[in-house]
């Protein structure tokens, strides 16, 4: 698997995130986790910020839940290293680890009451009762569950038990907070009311967050950073708006948002500017983003929304229109190339002309700014 | 189960018919408990016999109290009992810990080991025993008597311990143990506030069973047990050589009613431990 080190080399990769003059929270450094033969994660470096909301984005079995089990002291990395806050962790026990985590399944003690859950970490670091009370009742605020003291998790909601899980791990003030898609066994509805909270709450405490999730959806609402991880492999780290406007490969583009991708052999290489010729013929405009040579096979992406209709652009094709669905807000539209090739576009629904209707023969465009040539 | 769901319920169509069925559980119960009634029943009965009723009385019961061997066999029982009880309960919930919860080299074996122990005919089980305490503890100056029947009560339900305990552990979100450390707890402690609070109703479900799988062994008490340290069954089995007395009877009869208080009273605490 082609490794690609994104943090320091690229300009437009690592974004506009962080301050250089910013805390370090977490540093991996060449960090890979072996199961027997298999590489669950592979030469990872990262380094997140304190206070950062960092999202590790990726699809299942990426390695995003090792990552953050080493960040957490439950697995050692076969190679590499972990500092938190400055600090190198091998070795050290996960009780002696200054980071709390959400679980996944949420892990709540059924043997335990709220208010009991929620002081267990306390009560290990010997914290003085009256503190504990002040604290485990402070924490309960937060998360709109106070009252709720009394309660045995089994008589709680799902939403209420992560609520329970999110108290009992900031109520410690880790240095860093380590949560494990928290949201991914509720519904739609309070997922997303509870991203929303999550995001605020993390302003409200400034603690680090790094949060596994395997939404790009939701990487992309609460982040300040992300890292999309692939088979154990990160792509790319930038912060969302870098990760959408300027994928870094295919990977990154198609995972993502929505895309069109083109392939082809590069004829021309001037500055920044590509031009590519596709196996049916099509010449295509794009941007570069690193160096490239002139007759290497190349793929570039463009955005559905960059797409307009009409012959004015850098980029035309002739296409005919195959479905059209109106999405409210905007009108998605699915056009079908001479060869067979599906291109996907969107149009805001702010105009008063109609669009084309199904199976009208149009002219699409685009820009060369907005067509970029991608690695891998 | 299909109720619950919201399925159909095919009552009786296609099956054996209803009435057929409740015939058959009385039937089988009567063949169960029928022979367990006959002899609490005569154990009140005034005369010496067990075949025919003369009248009521809670004679024998008073035998039962006047006699000093009896007693004495029962306090061997409950020595052993308890004491192998505590250490099998100890040693079991370890090893279901190191099961469940640990990689070693020869795992496979022990597990498998742990399993056949439970099916090992009790025969081959007292007699090997006695042979090894023969060729080790005898040698020490250690006579057969209550301590080798502990060492062999705690030999065999040790297994059945184990078992009962590992269930509970499998059931158990490993993530729990992970939590407590993640909150600072470290290995003691987090086996004391979380791995054994949850996993108490199996520890108390493998100690109850335990303590009424060595109250009652006779096979293997048989062979290891030494002069003077008659176990219950043992004792009940001496006398039974001078044929069925209603003393015997009323003896059984206690036996019987405590186990069963034990085991209600204990199926009891789990449940109420289950729902809280
Ligand atoms: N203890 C383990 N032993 C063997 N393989 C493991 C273990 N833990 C995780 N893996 C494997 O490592 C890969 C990454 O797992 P994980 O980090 O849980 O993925 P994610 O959280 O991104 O879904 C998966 O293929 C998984 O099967
Ligand atoms: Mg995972």
């Amino acid at each position: 698997m082609q490794e690609r080190k994104t943090t320091e080399h690229s300009p437009t990769a690592s974004g506009a995130g962080p301050d250089t003059g910013r805390e370090v929270a977490v540093e991996l450094t060449g960090v890979t986790k072996r199961f027997g033969e298999f590489v669950a994660v592979e030469d990872l470096s990262l380094d997140i910020y304190e206070g950062e909301f960092f999202s590790l984005l990726g699809p299942s079995g990426c390695g995003k839940t090792t990552t953050l089990r080493m960040i957490a002291g439950f697995d050692e990395p076969t190679e590499g290293n972990i500092s938190v806050a400055g600090e190198q962790v091998r070795g050290v026990p996960p009780y002696r680890r200054p980071v709390n985590t959400v679980f996944q399944s949420y892990a709540i003690f059924p043997h335990l009451n709220v208010f009991d859950n929620v002081a267990f970490g306390l009560r290990r670091a010997g914290v003085q009762k009256d503190e504990i009370r002040q604290r485990v009742t402070d924490a309960c605020e937060m998360v709109q569950l106070a009252g709720f003291e009394k309660r045995r998790p089994n008589m709680l909601s799902g939403g209420q038990q992560q609520r329970v899980a999110l108290a009992r791990a900031l109520v410690n003030r880790p240095k860093v907070l380590l949560l494990d898609e928290p949201l991914g066994a509720l519904d739609l509805k309070l997922r997303k009311e509870l991203q929303l909270e999550l995001r605020t709450l993390q302003h409200e405490v400034g603690i680090t967050f790094v949060y596994v999730t395997h939404d790009q959806e939701e990487a992309l609402t609460m982040s300040d950073r992300i890292a999309v991880m692939d088979s154990g492999v990160v792509r790319q780290v930038a912060d969302p708006a870098t990760l959408y406007e300027f994928p870094h490969d295919r990977f990154v583009a198609g995972f993502i948002g929505q895309t069109n991708m083109f392939s082809g052999r590069v004829e021309a290489v001037e500055g920044d500017r590509v031009t590519l010729r596709t196996s049916d013929g099509e010449k295509i405009e794009a941007k570069g983003q690193e160096a490239i040579e002139a007759n290497s096979e190349a793929h570039v992406a463009v955005r559905p929304e960059k797409i307009r209709f009409g012959g004015d652009g850098d980029n035309v094709l002739s296409v005919t229109i195959e479905q059209v669905v109106y999405l409210g807000v905007s009108t998605q539209y699915i056009a079908v190339r001479p060869d067979g090739e599906k291109i996907v576009l969107y149009q805001q629904n702010s105009h008063d002309t109609a669009g084309p209707a199904e199976g009208e023969r149009v002219s699409v465009a685009w820009d060369a700014a907005n067509c970029l040539v991608l690695g891998g | 189960m299909s109720a619950k769901t919201g399925g159909p319920v095919y009552k009786g169509v296609g099956r054996i018919p209803d009435r057929a069925l409740l015939l058959f559980s009385v039937l089988i119960y009567a063949f169960l408990y029928a022979p367990i009634l006959v002899l609490m029943f005569f154990s009140f009965n005034s005369s010496r016999s067990t075949q025919s009723w003369t009248g009521f009385s809670t004679e024998w019961y008073a035998a039962l109290l006047r006699d000093e061997t009896i007693h004495q066999a029962f306090f061997n029982s409950m020595k052993v009992g308890v004491t192998a009880t505590l250490i099998a309960t100890v040693i079991g919930t370890f090893t279901a810990l190191a099961l469940t919860r640990h990689d070693f080299r020869g795992k496979l074996a022990a597990d498998t080991t742990i399993y056949a122990a439970t099916v090992m005919p009790e025969i081959v089980v007292g007699v090997s025993l006695l042979a090894f305490f023969v060729a080790t503890l005898i040698p020490l100056g250690i006579e057969l008597g209550i301590v080798t029947i502990v060492i062999a009560h705690v030999a065999f339900t040790v297994s059945f311990v184990t078992i009962v305990v590992r269930a509970r552990l499998a059931g158990m979100d490993e993530s729990l143990e992970e939590a407590a450390q993640d909150l600072g707890a470290n290995p003691t402690t987090t086996f004391l506030r979380v791995t054994l609070p949850l996993i108490f109703p199996g520890v108390m479900a493998g100690a109850l069973l335990a303590f009424t799988l060595s109250f009652d062994d006779f096979v293997i008490t048989f062979f290891v047990s030494g002069v003077g340290s008659s176990t219950l069954p043992l004792k009940i089995y001496s006398m039974i050589k001078f044929g069925v007395t209603p003393v015997i009877n009323a003896l059984s009869t206690v036996v019987l009613v405590a186990t069963i208080a034990l085991i209600f009273g204990g199926s009891r605490l789990l449940v109420r431990r289950e729902n809280s």
